[in-house]
């Protein structure tokens, strides 16, 4: 089967080399999607920007950490109150939102000023917080602020003070995956290695990629406690800015999402020789099968196998309550990419779950190589789909539930298929066992809805759904 | 004792009230029918912006993005203008208008957004000779203004380039409600048509509250239609309920097509109501309904159980849209709530000048600050000192944290509150609205007095 | 060792792994090498190494395949340890020709990560 154009796409062919839809004996030698390449512009497309992929998805996670971001207020207000990583200081990353608030004569005559007494400001106002990370945006970066020799200027006037500095205009790139690598670049390069961190286990890991998404990095920190782990730094979930500056003393880099992380995984092999790890933490089968990993590479099997056991003790038989009801299932997958592979099997293994379409907005071919080697036949790949062709795509697979955002799944409410946030989450963690118990319950939840139901029903009695609940 | 003006004297904002220009003219953009607005700039312009109206109003709302990417911020974002305007127009065959909404990227390009759009209407009419799709110039740049001078901005905008020529006479009034939620709207249209009044209301956001429907069909849209912007330079009358929001619209008919342009203060609590009405009325010379003295007579029979007993002296901070905070400061007063500081969030210097605020100058005999151009860590710098009291907060969901943490009773009003829901159904304007507000008011405090156990045994008998 | 013993093998390791996936090519190489020596010591009886990091990890990695290979396919308990090598090299070439030599993806080999 060639990649497929669809109807709505006939104006915008292009588009047939970003949707896939995979038959038995064809794998990703014969086709994968274009990916992380330009949006055709007006298409309704998901995809944010590289600013929000630094500062948003990563960045701003921290729970000891200033997020000045210099630039007109939009890109600050924007990316507040827009996610769900709470931390255990009282969620500081959740609450506040630092602007330099650009105005003109600041475009004509330069920001850096301005970025200056911002900095300043920032710090005096908050006196115990002393770390801080300092993002460009698309004006500033067209009007050439030198962000970095600000920063300088302050830390020599602050000696107690650290920023990092991070240019990724919203321009850059094609999605948020820029930002990701951004940020992820100039970390190792300027900040790893900066500070020894304090070595309390003679088994210590980096977890990386892993954003506490409503709990997640707090329940799994339960599993290496256990374990007698340190895990060293976490990047980012409730995270810190000085733990990130030691990653290079890890013994492991674990790393759970490829995407926006990856590459700090692979340059911390590269220069310190730490090995990466790449696991799934979301899954039974998959969440057990990297405590395993992580175990024979430290030589404690012993110690997983107990917390394992332990595990499936107390939740496996949720699970399998949820498994027997949820069988046959059809769901979407429509996040930012590394959730396609990370869920497709775990969901369809774990749950019984068919997942019939997935589209990721910022994926990369490996993501595609990755979900098409794990997917099913009869599913569609889609890169950075648009709104037209997800109701094209609905039409054709039908799915039961849509793991999307809130956005989407106010969209398709109307076309009475609930959603599970997929970024977000419902009511999470979702991630390790307890989490995927969760998702479970959430994801039933959604499918069995009676209000859902009830809005198939033309009271007036002339629909077909009334007539379809009567045969049932 | 008295009211003191000043101005946020730091340079950063911390935790800001308002988002940039172009999230204000997507506001704007979203509620005309057959429409998508198209944002030039960077994707995360739209994308947030879209989740914001998401949050708020549990919907989804189609808005594109030209997607500029780094060849553009080089060579200029013209082909990606023109790609997008005609993608959307091939692929929506219903489409009517495209606002395209420029921001702090675009502006300082420099991309000739008018000189683009004649290439689009060429495109336009040989490709679809039977069409007639109106392709908008929206100017905003994120470094000026806010939200509030975008939503502005896109309203007349879009006006400029349909109203082209004036129309006969319709008989109509044109209503400029100004950023209000689904709720204010259908509050409007309900007075109007008690007075027998044919009123057009700009935008018509009715529909921004929509149903699930068994045939699964979508009418998340605004509804103010072509025709009935084309047709505002025929009415009888303009009326702008909010100085900051729609008033410029008014003032462009006015200038343009001689249509009378009336501004009356923003009709939040009682006396704001009766002067919006008793306005309406001098301009058409329809009577005041018994229907609506009979609305008042409940409203204030309602809020008169809260006022002495459980409002008075109680110190409000407010905070959001310039003219929202000014109206719910005269409604607290109203109420014998003391407001002491208000919070309006950008660099408009008129809002110093502003008669409203001048008025309540004259009438505090308390304490009381305006800070303009603000931050939220204005409110939350001041709640750091011991000493200084609140006993209410007034204004949208992104306070949340600073009750939360100061653990003071909040009432969400404005722009956005997705913190708690259906409130966009609800009016805040109208006597139903202050009503409505009271009670939220109250419903609050009545709930910290229970949490706090503070006092909350006065409800047993109340 | 027949081709549908591989076709097996090769179906799990896309199915449940990630390592032959890694960014770049040089990388997708040394795991598929590293993982797959190790497993081919673990299949043939033979203690593997594991005093580096990178043998430790490769050794993590082939633990687990190989735990799942002998119980998901119980034929490879008859593999003798002088086959456990042919087997574990047609392995390899499959796994390289799909994800190195014949894979699409673009990036695999830009210099930087």
């Amino acid at each position: 089967m060639p990649m497929v154009l669809l109807e709505c796409d006939k104006d915008i062919p292009e588009r047939q080399q970003h949707i896939y839809l995979k038959v038995d004996g064809e794998d990703s030698r014969d086709y994968l999607p274009v990916s992380n390449a330009s949006t055709i512009p007006g298409t309704l497309s998901e995809r944010g920007c590289a600013f929000c992929g630094a500062k948003l998805v990563i960045g701003g996670v921290l729970k000891d950490t200033i997020q000045m971001i210099h630039g007109p207020i939009g890109c600050a207000y924007d990316t507040w109150h827009t996610k769900r990583y709470p931390t255990d200081n009282g969620h500081f990353n959740m609450k506040y939102v630092w602007s330099t608030d650009m105005k003109e004569s600041h475009i004509v005559f330069g920001g850096e000023k301005r970025l200056e007494k911002s900095i300043n400001e920032a710090f005096d106002e908050m006196p115990d917080v002393k770390r801080m990370f300092v993002y460009t945006t698309c004006p500033t970066a067209l009007i050439g602020d030198d962000i970095k020799a600000v920063a300088k200027k302050v830390m020599s006037e602050r000696p107690e003070v650290d920023i990092f500095t991070c240019e990724c205009p919203g321009f850059a790139g094609v999605s948020q995956s820029k930002g990701h690598h951004v940020l992820n670049i100039g970390w190792i390069n300027e900040k790893v290695g900066s500070l020894e961190p304090e070595i309390t286990s003679d088994y210590t890991m980096n977890f990386i990629g892993d954003f506490n998404i409503q709990g997640d990095t707090q329940l799994l920190q339960t599993y290496w406690d256990k374990l007698g782990i340190q895990v060293i730094a976490h990047f980012t979930g409730n995270g810190t800015y000085d733990a990130l500056r030691g990653m290079h003393r890890a013994q492991l880099n674990v790393v759970n999402c490829a995407r926006s992380s990856g590459y700090i995984a692979n340059e911390l092999k590269k220069r310190y020789g730490i090995p990466r790890l790449d696991i799934d933490s979301w899954g039974f089968s998959y969440m057990a099968e990297g405590i395993r990993k992580i175990c024979a590479f430290f030589g404690i099997e012993d110690r997983g196998e107990a917390l394992i056991a332990d595990e499936y003790e107390k939740w496996k038989g949720k699970l399998d309550w949820y498994k027997e009801r949820l069988q046959g299932t059809k769901m979407a997958i429509w996040t930012g990419g590394p959730r396609l592979w990370h869920w497709t099997k775990s969901v369809e293994d774990d749950l019984g779950i068919q997942v019939v379409a997935m589209s990721s907005k910022f994926g990369h071919q490996e993501d595609f190589e990755k979900v098409i080697a794990r997917g099913q036949s009869g599913t569609y790949y889609i890169d950075d789909g648009n709104e037209l062709e997800f109701f094209e795509i609905i039409e054709k697979v039908k799915p039961d539930v849509i793991f999307t955002g809130p956005r989407v799944g106010e969209l398709v409410k109307k076309l009475h298929i609930p959603y599970v946030n997929g970024h977000g989450y419902h009511n999470g963690p979702y991630m390790g066992f307890e989490g995927f118990v969760n998702l479970a319950r959430d994801t039933y939840n959604a499918v069995h809805n009676p209000l859902l139901k009830l809005a198939g029903t033309d009271i007036r009695g002339t629909a077909p759904a009334a007539f379809k609940e009567a045969a049932e | 004792m008295g009211c003191e003006i000043t101005s946020r004297d730091r340079a950063g904002i911390i935790n800001p009230m308002y988002d940039c220009q172009p999230a204000g003219a997507q506001y704007a953009g979203i509620g005309m029918k057959d429409c998508i607005p198209l944002v030039h700039g960077g994707q995360g312009c739209t994308m947030f912006v879209r989740l914001l109206f998401a949050q708020h109003f549990k919907e989804n709302f189609d808005i594109a993005s030209t997607s500029l990417h780094e060849e553009s911020a080089v060579f200029g974002g013209h082909a990606r203008m023109q790609d997008g305007v005609m993608a959307l127009v091939r692929r929506y065959p219903h489409l009517r208008i495209i606002q395209i909404i420029t921001t702090c990227s675009t502006e300082v390009i420099g991309d000739d957004v008018e000189g683009s759009i004649n290439v689009c209407n060429k495109m336009i009419k040989e490709e679809f000779p039977d069409r007639e799709v109106y392709v908008v110039p929206v100017h905003t740049p994120s470094f000026k203004s806010s939200q509030v001078g975008g939503y502005s901005e896109c309203v007349l905008s879009t006006f400029k380039t349909i109203a082209k020529k004036k129309a006969e006479p319709s008989g109509k009034l044109n209503l400029f409600p100004g950023w209000v939620n689904p709720g204010d709207v259908t509050l409007l249209k309900r007075y109007a048509a008690a007075m027998d009044v044919d009123a057009s209301i700009f935008m018509d956001t009715e529909d921004f509250d929509s149903p699930m429907l068994p045939d699964k069909s979508i009418h998340t849209h605004g509804r103010t239609t072509v025709e009935d912007i084309r047709a505002s330079s025929g009415a009888f009358a303009s009326l702008a309920l909010a100085r900051y929001e729609g008033a410029s619209t008014g003032e462009f008919l006015r200038d343009e097509f001689e249509v009378p342009h009336h501004l009356v203060s923003t009709p939040y609590g009682i006396a704001n109501t009766d002067a919006m009405l008793r306005k309406i009325s001098e301009i058409t010379g329809k009577p005041i309904p018994e229907s609506l003295v009979k609305e008042r007579g409940i409203a204030l029979d309602a809020l008169q159980d809260l006022a002495h007993m459980f409002f008075a002296d109680k110190r409000v901070a407010i905070f959001g849209h310039p003219d929202l905070v000014i109206g719910l400061s005269e409604f607290c007063i109203e109420v014998e709530l003391k407001p002491v500081l208000l919070l309006l969030g950008d660099d408009n210097t008129k809002y110093k000048r502003d008669p409203r605020i001048l008025a309540l100058k004259d009438k505090v005999n308390w304490d009381m600050e305006v800070v303009c151009n603000a931050d939220l860590w204005e409110l939350e710098k001041r709640l750091k000192d011991p000493d200084y009291k609140l006993d209410l907060i007034l204004g949208h969901s992104k306070g949340r944290y600073v009750a939360i943490d100061h653990k003071i009773p909040m009432a969400r009003v404005g722009f956005p509150t997705f913190d708690r829901a259906g409130l966009y159904r609800q009016p805040t304007m109208g006597y139903q609205g202050a009503m409505l507000l009271g009670e939220a008011i109250a419903n609050a405090m009545f709930a910290h007095m229970e949490y706090t156990h503070d006092r909350e045994w006065i409800l047993n008998t109340w | 060792m027949s081709p549908e013993q591989v076709d097996q093998l090769f179906g799990y390791v896309q199915e449940r792994c990630l390592w032959q996936f890694s960014s770049r090519s040089w990388d997708r190489q040394e795991n598929i090498d590293g993982i797959l020596a190790t497993a081919t010591d673990l299949l043939a009886g033979r203690e593997p190494k594991r005093d580096t990091p990178m043998h430790k990890i490769f050794y993590a990695d082939a633990l687990l395949m190989v735990g799942d290979f002998k119980s998901r396919f119980p034929w490879i308990a008859e593999v003798a340890p002088e086959e456990a090598d042919a087997l574990m090299g047609s392995l390899k070439d499959r796994l390289v020709e799909h994800t190195i030599t014949k894979s699409l993806n673009h990036e695999l080999n830009h210099s930087l990560y």
